[in-house]
């Protein structure tokens, strides 16, 4: 019985979002929209207006800073915990966690600058991976021990190069830890507001940026529907780490 | 000589771990080298294996120069005291592991393989994973993968460490045999004597960095500083000079 009070608890909020971005009308002091209608959802659904657009490049954008700082973070973090230097490489890695987000997002947004990448989508990506990258290279260096080195020696005097190295091994033994990192960095860009208005200059409209803006317009029925599809991807990866992740530890 | 070790010296930072050390291995044989902890056993096998540099010295294999080969074109695989099994692959593919770099597939590496896991006595843990092994059997599968390369050199560091008695006068046994069988050339590092001596067919000694090479047995079990005799003295006074037949 607790359980279920939990579960419908929790779910209460979302089932008002729904809710919300399903109603045609919800005038105070009604329990229930007093109109329902799908227009909205068919209209992302059918890519038109700009919340469709706005999903796709978040997830653009999300997926590459999840894939560039995993593999970059995973490759640099081996480095770095075999370096003779690990702790002040390893301070390095955590300068962007300890910076304010607003210095942080000025220092990037000089870097974007300077690559003549501000204002677009690749300069917001550069911007989210450089803030992702210190995350991972942080994550991952608990993988690396005296054991997972000597594995790597192991595999060095069988014949084997560092492409198979990472291939044959370390990858197979760190796919649980990888497939986290993903999901985190994900997570980071997903959910990132201040590097993607500071970078991308209002151009780059990411579903959470819409969804401040519906917000801002007092436009509930676009803001819930923003907020679902916000929620979608994160739900998504949630169940398949649960579904693929947690079972295979 | 197959293996040639000349002034081979190696410090880190200021603490010297090598100095000046001069081996020699023939083909098909099996060098026993007897250490303490820290007497630069391992050190002495990375550097042989390419995992460590030498600061000083030479280092042939069958007359080529390999200092400066990294170690996946030398042919010199070396063990570790664990039988560091792949987590993740069954003992087939742990067998395997060495073919499939150098891409050997079908047909012949399911004979290699076969062959090999049948002169382990494997054949019922093919599918395996190694956390359904026991400490032996894992061993087992280590020299299987490595041998199965037929490597130039084989580099044991301490590989019966982890095993009880019993099961480490076995793999002694084992490895006697298969040493035989597939004609391996190989550095057996130890701190057991009673190791040292079983295992090699020559010997050597090494202290606090310095090595000393036995032409023969005798000469190596004579030898004061190796302790064979506190040994036998020792099994003498508890037995009062009586050995039981």
């Amino acid at each position: 019985m607790a359980r279920i009070l939990v579960a419908c608890l929790c779910a209460l909020p979302l089932a008002v979002l729904a809710a919300l971005s399903f109603a045609g009308a919800w005038p105070f002091p009604d329990v229930v929209p007093s109109r329902w209608t799908a227009s909205r959802w068919l209209e992302v659904l059918a890519g038109r207006g700009g919340l469709a657009a706005s999903f796709g490049v978040s997830i653009l954008i999300s997926a590459s800073v999840a894939l560039l700082s995993t593999v970059l973070g995973f490759v640099t973090s081996k480095h770095v915990a075999y370096h003779r230097r690990r702790r002040l490489l390893l301070f390095l890695a955590y300068v962007p966690f300890a910076l304010s987000p607003v210095i942080l997002g000025v220092c990037l947004l000089y870097v974007a600058i300077q690559a003549g990448l501000s204002g677009s989508v690749a300069g917001v990506i550069l911007a989210q991976t450089i803030f992702a990258y210190g995350f991972a290279i942080v994550l991952f260096q608990g993988l690396w021990s005296p054991r997972m080195r000597a594995f790597e020696e192991l595999v060095h005097t069988l014949g084997g190069s560092t492409w198979q190295l990472y291939a044959r091994v370390l990858v197979p033994l760190a796919k649980e830890m990888l497939l986290l990192c993903f999901f985190q960095t994900f997570l980071i860009s997903w959910f990132q507001y201040g590097l993607t208005v500071l970078v991308g200059g209002g151009q780059v409209k990411t579903l959470t940026l819409k969804v401040y803006d519906y917000v801002g317009e007092a436009n509930v029925f676009y803001a819930a529907l923003a907020s679902c599809l916000l929620i979608v991807p994160p739900a998504l990866l949630l169940w398949a780490n649960k579904r693929f992740l947690f079972k295979a530890v | 000589m197959f293996l040639e070790m000349r002034g081979i010296s190696k410090s880190f930072g200021s603490e010297p771990v090598l100095a000046d050390v001069s081996l020699a291995v023939e083909h098909h044989e099996t060098v026993s080298v007897l250490g303490r902890s820290g007497s630069g056993k391992t050190t002495l096998l990375k550097i042989v294996a390419g995992l460590e540099t030498a600061d000083r010295g030479e280092l042939r294999l069958d007359g080529r120069r390999i200092d400066a080969v990294p170690p996946q074109a030398r042919g010199v695989v070396y063990l570790y005291q664990e039988p560091l099994l792949f987590p993740h692959l069954d003992v087939w593919e742990n067998v395997a592991f060495g073919l499939r770099l150098r891409g050997v597939g079908g047909e012949e590496l399911d004979r290699r393989v076969r062959e090999m896991i049948a002169s382990l006595e494997l054949e019922d843990h093919a599918r395996k994973r190694p956390h359904q092994l026991s400490g032996g059997q894992r061993q087992r599968v280590s020299f299987g993968r490595a041998l199965i390369i037929q490597p130039a050199l084989l580099l044991l560091d301490e590989p019966f460490g982890n095993l009880d008695a019993e099961t480490r006068a076995g793999m002694q046994a084992l490895f006697k045999r298969v040493a035989a069988a597939y004609r391996i050339t190989s550095l057996f590092v130890t701190h057991d004597l009673k190791e040292a001596i079983l295992m090699g067919d020559r010997f050597a000694y090494l202290k606090a960095g310095r090595l000393r090479l036995f032409g023969d047995r005798e000469s190596f079990a004579a030898d004061p500083e190796i302790g064979v005799m506190n040994e036998v003295r020792f099994w003498e006074s508890l037995l009062g000079g009586k050995v039981p037949s």
